[in-house]
C-alpha cells in the first residue's frame, strides 16, 4: 500500500510540511526532510521550485527564485533524493508546476518518482480533467498519487468528481487566496469546512493556506483528516535557519 | 458568409457533402417534404453543424430528434411561437443547447414587425421565398427588402439560391442590405435527385463565392485548443473565475445589445473604421503594393482598445464591479485604464517595476485616468511578472473582479475572445480593400506579433482563405542567436505560460525565460496558442527582425510617409528589405501603434 495511504489511516490528525527544496540553501533538501520526521510531522511535501508559481504568494516565489538561483533543477533534486529512503519512511509528496515536469517528460518524471520512492504529487495548474484523459493512467502505471486542490468556489458537483478521480486525499485551500496571503479563520471558512464534511466524500481531506501555528491547525483540522503548513515554515527557515525544525513542529502540535 | 446546405437524405451523399466543409447541413424531419430525412447521420467533422428542420412539429419530437441525432441547430420552418422557441432555449430537456434558427417566408413584401417578439428567444433568423410548401420552393426573392431589416440578429438567406446566382449574391454582400447576413442556405438547386446533392455544383459555387474554405482549422476548437496548443492549464483557485467567462463569452458576444454597444463604442469613441492606406511612396520604393492598416489612429494610438472596450463591456454584463490588467510598455495598461474611466469602474493595473521606470509618461497617463498602478516586485519585475501578479489578484478575488488580459494569450477563452474582439480590424480590411482594389483578398497578411492580438486580428478572416499568405514578424531584438532575443516561433518549445499551451522560451528544465527586444511590446517569452498552431503547420511564415532592422524601418516609414510608427510595429516594417515581393503583389500590414510612445528610444538610438 502506498506509504500516503498507509498514513491516512491512522488514527490521528496529519501535520503536512511544504518546503522548498534548494532553499535556503542548495543542499539542505534532505537534512530538512530528515528533521521534519524526526520531529514528528506525518507527510511532507517538497516544492520543486519555477519561476512563475502562479498559485503562490510572495514567501514560497521569492524561496522558488532563490533555490532556482542556487541552482536547483528537477534533475538536481533527484540526485539528492536518490537515497532518501534509507533514511527517512515519511510519505513525501513532490509539489510542483507542470511546465517542469512537462519538459522532463511527464512518463520520466513518473518513473524517477517511482525509483526514489515518491508517493504522490500536488501540480496546481494541471487540471484534473487534462490529467484524467492524458496522465491518470502513467500515475497509475508508477504508483503515484496525485492530489487536486479545491476551493470554497469549487462547486458540490465539481468536488465529486475530483473525488472519484483521486485515490489518496484532497488538497482543501482555505479560501480564495495564493499561499500565504491570509492567516487565520473566519465564519465563511467554517461554514465551507461543514460544507465539504457533509459531502461524505470517499477522500479524506488535507487543509492548506493559512495555517501557521497550533491555533489554526486545530481549527483546521476540526473537520478536517489533516492540515498544511506551507509559508510559515518557509518563512522560519529564512528567519531561523534549518537548525530549530523541532521548536517549529512542537509549537504546531502543542502550542 | 457562412454556408448551409440543407436537405440531405442519403448517407454517402451527406459525408461527400461534409468533405467541401460548408459550415451547416440540414435535415428535413417533415414527413411531406420529398427530402424527408429518415436514416442515420454518419459521422461529420466537427465544425459542421448539424441542423434539424421542423415545421410545427410537436416539441417533445424535437428534443427527443436533437438529443438522439445530437444536432446543433434547429430551423423552425412553421408557424411556431415565440413561446416556443423560448421553451426550445431554455428546456433542461437538451442534452447540449441549440442554435434556433426561425424561419420568415417572404414574398413581394414583409412586414418587419413580426420580428420583434423573436428577438429575444432564437439565435438566427432565416428568410426564405413564400410558395406552396414550407420550404424549397426553389426560386428567390427580392432581397433588396432586407434594407428595411431593422434588426441586428445575424441571418440566413435562403430561397432557390443556385449557380446562377453567384452574381446577385456578390452585388448583395456588397449592398447595405447584407450587413446582417451571417449565411446563404441552399438547397434544391445543387441536386441530382431531392436529397441527392451535386458535389462538383456545390463545389464549384463555393470557388465562385470564394467561399474556398482551408481544410485545416485555424479557429478555436471546442476544448479550448489550436490544434495541440491552447486550453486551461490554471489553478483550481481560478476555475470558477474562467469558466464563467467559458461558459458566457460567445452568448453575451452574440448578443444584439451586446454587439450594438460595441460597434457604436468603436465607431464614436475609438474613431473606426481605422483607414487602410496605400503607402504611394513606400510601395515604389519597395516595387509593390503596400496597405497599411491604420490601428494607430485609434484612440490611445494602438489596437489595444478594440479588445479593452469589448472586454469591459463583458466584464459589465457579468456584474463585476473591478478591473484588473497587466501592462508591459505600458499600452494595453493605459487601454484598460481608458475604459474603465468611461464605464466608471475600478482599476488596477500591474506593471513590473522595472517597466514602471522605463514608461514614466504611460504610468502618468494611466494615474491620470484614475487607474491604481501597482508595481511587481517579483521575479525579473517585468511583463511575464505582472501577468502572474494580476492572475494572483484574481485568485485573491474571484466573484466581483474581472482580469482583462491584453493580448491573445492566457487559459481559454482569453485567447479566442480576444481574437475576436481584434477581429474587426481583418473585417475592415475586406471591405477597404474591395474599395481600393477591387478585391476583398490580399495576397499577403503581415503584423508583428509579441503575444499577437494585433496579428490575431489582422489574420482572423483569412485565416481560412487560400490564396491569402500570412505573414508573422518576432523581434529578434540583438538576434536570433545572441541570446538576447524574443523570437519564440524560433527559440521556444512546447510548454505551458499563464494558463496555456503553446511555443514558449525556456531552459532545458522548464523554467521561463527572460526575453529581449528594444520593444517593449514583443518581450515577452510566449506567443499566443493560435500562432503557435499557424507556426507548427506552418499557415504562416514566419520572420525575425533585429532590433536595428526596425528602427531603421521606422524612421523609414516617417521620412517616405509621415508615419511615426510604434517600434512593435516597425518590426513588420522590416521586411520588406528582408523578403522580396512582385510588382504586383498586394501586402496589407498592420500598423498597430503610433510612435509617440516610443519617442525617448527613437531619440536615443539615433541621437536625435
Amino acid at each position: 500500500m502506498n506509504r500516503i495511504n498507509q498514513k491516512l489511516q491512522e488514527n490521528k490528525k496529519l501535520l503536512s510540511i511544504y518546503f522548498t527544496a534548494g532553499y535556503p540553501n542548495i543542499d539542505d533538501t534532505v537534512k530538512i526532510i530528515q528533521d521534519l520526521e524526526k520531529n514528528g510531522v506525518d507527510l511532507i511535501e517538497i516544492g520543486l521550485p519555477f519561476s512563475d508559481p502562479l498559485a503562490d504568494g510572495p514567501t514560497i516565489q521569492d524561496s522558488s527564485t532563490k533555490a532556482l538561483k542556487n541552482g536547483m533543477t528537477t534533475e538536481v533534486l533527484f540526485n539528492q533524493l536518490k537515497d532518501i529512503r534509507k533514511s527517512v519512511n515519511i510519505p513525501l509528496i513532490i509539489m510542483g508546476y507542470f511546465n517542469p515536469m512537462f519538459q522532463y517528460g511527464v512518463e520520466a518524471f513518473c518513473k524517477k518518482c517511482q525509483e526514489i520512492g515518491i508517493d504522490g504529487l500536488i501540480i496546481p495548474d494541471l487540471p484534473v480533467d487534462v490529467f484524467h484523459e492524458e496522465y491518470q493512467a502513467i500515475f497509475e502505471k508508477y504508483g503515484l498519487i496525485n492530489v487536486f486542490l479545491i476551493t470554497p468556489q469549487t462547486s458540490d458537483e465539481r468536488i465529486r468528481f475530483i473525488d472519484s478521480i483521486s485515490n489518496g486525499f484532497i488538497y482543501m485551500v482555505s479560501s480564495a487566496s495564493t499561499t500565504g496571503a491570509k492567516s487565520g479563520f473566519g465564519d465563511e471558512q467554517t461554514h465551507y469546512f461543514e460544507r465539504i464534511n457533509n459531502l461524505n466524500l470517499k477522500n479524506p481531506q488535507i487543509v492548506g493556506f493559512g495555517i501557521s501555528n497550533n491555533e489554526t491547525f486545530t481549527a483546521a483540522t476540526k473537520y478536517a483528516k489533516g492540515a498544511i503548513i506551507g509559508s510559515a515554515f518557509v518563512k522560519h527557515v529564512t528567519n531561523e535557519g534549518i537548525g530549530t525544525i523541532d521548536g517549529f513542529v512542537n509549537n504546531i502540535l502543542n502550542g | 458568409m457562412k454556408l448551409k446546405v440543407c436537405g440531405m437524405k442519403y448517407q454517402d451523399n451527406m459525408e461527400q457533402v461534409a468533405a467541401l466543409q460548408p459550415d451547416y447541413l440540414g435535415f428535413i424531419f417533415y414527413e411531406k417534404s420529398p427530402r424527408h430525412f429518415d436514416t442515420k447521420i454518419p459521422e461529420l467533422p466537427d465544425t459542421i453543424k448539424k441542423t434539424g428542420v421542423f415545421v410545427n412539429e410537436d416539441l417533445n419530437t424535437v428534443i427527443e430528434n436533437i438529443n438522439k441525432f445530437n444536432l446543433q441547430a434547429v430551423q423552425l420552418h412553421g408557424e411556431e411561437s415565440p413561446f416556443y422557441c423560448n421553451m426550445l432555449g431554455t428546456t433542461k430537456l437538451l442534452e447540449t443547447p441549440v442554435e434556433i434558427i426561425k424561419v420568415f417566408s417572404v414574398k413581394d413584401g414583409f412586414n418587419f414587425e413580426v420580428l420583434k417578439e423573436y428577438e429575444s428567444v432564437c439565435d438566427y433568423y432565416l428568410f426564405d421565398t413564400k410558395g406552396k410548401l414550407p420550404g424549397g420552393n426553389g426560386y428567390t426573392f427580392d432581397w433588396s427588402l432586407l434594407n428595411n431589416y431593422p434588426s441586428t440578429k445575424p441571418f440566413f438567406l435562403s430561397g432557390g439560391i443556385g449557380l446562377d446566382q453567384v452574381t446577385d449574391i456578390k452585388k448583395f454582400k456588397e449592398s447595405n442590405a447584407s450587413k446582417y447576413c451571417y449565411a446563404l442556405d441552399v438547397n434544391s438547386k445543387f441536386e441530382i435527385a431531392p436529397g441527392l446533392k451535386n458535389v462538383a455544383i456545390l463545389r464549384e459555387f463555393q470557388n465562385k463565392l470564394g467561399n474556398n474554405t482551408m481544410e485545416e482549422n485555424y479557429n478555436v476548437d471546442e476544448k479550448g485548443y489550436y490544434g495541440e496548443f491552447g486550453g486551461a492549464f490554471i489553478p483550481e483557485m481560478l476555475y470558477p473565475n474562467v469558466e464563467e467567462l467559458r461558459q458566457n463569452y460567445l452568448k453575451v458576444m452574440a448578443e444584439p445589445d451586446f454587439q450594438k454597444e460595441f460597434d457604436q463604442l468603436l465607431k464614436d469613441y475609438v474613431g473606426r473604421p481605422s483607414p487602410l492606406y496605400f503607402a504611394k511612396r513606400l510601395s515604389e520604393k519597395y516595387n509593390t503594393k503596400i496597405y497599411l492598416k491604420r490601428e494607430d489612429l485609434n484612440h490611445t494610438g494602438a489596437h489595444k482598445i478594440n479588445n479593452t472596450i469589448g472586454q469591459i463591456l463583458m466584464a459589465k454584463r457579468l456584474g463585476k464591479k473591478r478591473i484588473i490588467a497587466e501592462t508591459g510598455a505600458g499600452q494595453h495598461g493605459v487601454a484598460t485604464a481608458t475604459v474603465c474611466a468611461l464605464m466608471g469602474l475600478e482599476c488596477i493595473v500591474y506593471m513590473g517595476e522595472i517597466d514602471i521606470a522605463r514608461q514614466a509618461p504611460n504610468v502618468a497617463r494611466m494615474k491620470m485616468l484614475g487607474a491604481k498602478v501597482v508595481p511587481a516586485l517579483s521575479g525579473s519585475r517585468t511583463l511575464k511578472d505582472a501577468t502572474n501578479e494580476a492572475i494572483r489578484d484574481w485568485i485573491n478575488n474571484p466573484v466581483n473582479t474581472h482580469y482583462i488580459i491584453g493580448s491573445a494569450i492566457g487559459p481559454h477563452p482569453y485567447p479566442d475572445m480576444v481574437t475576436r474582439f481584434q477581429s474587426v480590424i481583418s473585417e475592415e480590411i475586406k471591405w477597404q480593400l474591395k474599395e481600393h482594389e477591387g478585391r476583398e483578398n490580399p495576397d499577403y497578411v503581415a503584423a508583428c506579433i509579441g503575444g499577437g492580438s494585433n496579428a490575431a486580428g489582422t489574420y482572423y478572416h483569412y485565416l481560412h482563405e487560400k490564396d491569402v499568405k500570412i505573414i508573422a514578424v518576432e523581434a529578434a531584438g540583438l538576434g536570433v542567436d545572441s541570446g538576447e532575443s524574443a523570437a519564440t516561433s524560433v527559440l521556444g518549445k512546447e510548454g505551458i505560460i499563464h494558463g496555456c499551451k503553446t511555443l514558449l522560451m525556456q531552459t532545458n528544465d522548464g523554467q521561463i525565460t527572460e526575453p529581449y527586444s528594444i520593444s517593449a511590446g514583443l518581450d515577452y517569452p510566449g506567443v499566443g496558442p493560435m500562432h503557435a498552431h499557424l507556426a507548427k503547420t506552418e499557415r504562416a511564415e514566419f520572420l525575425s527582425i533585429t532590433d536595428d532592422e526596425a528602427m531603421k524601418a521606422g524612421l523609414e516609414l516617417c521620412e517616405l510617409e509621415g508615419i511615426i510608427p510604434a517600434i512593435e510595429s516597425s518590426h513588420a516594417l522590416a521586411i520588406f528589405k528582408q523578403k522580396q515581393f512582385k510588382p504586383d503583389d498586394v501586402v496589407v500590414m498592420s500598423l498597430s501603434g503610433r510612435g509617440d510612445k516610443d519617442l525617448q528610444n527613437y531619440i536615443d538610438y539615433f541621437k536625435i
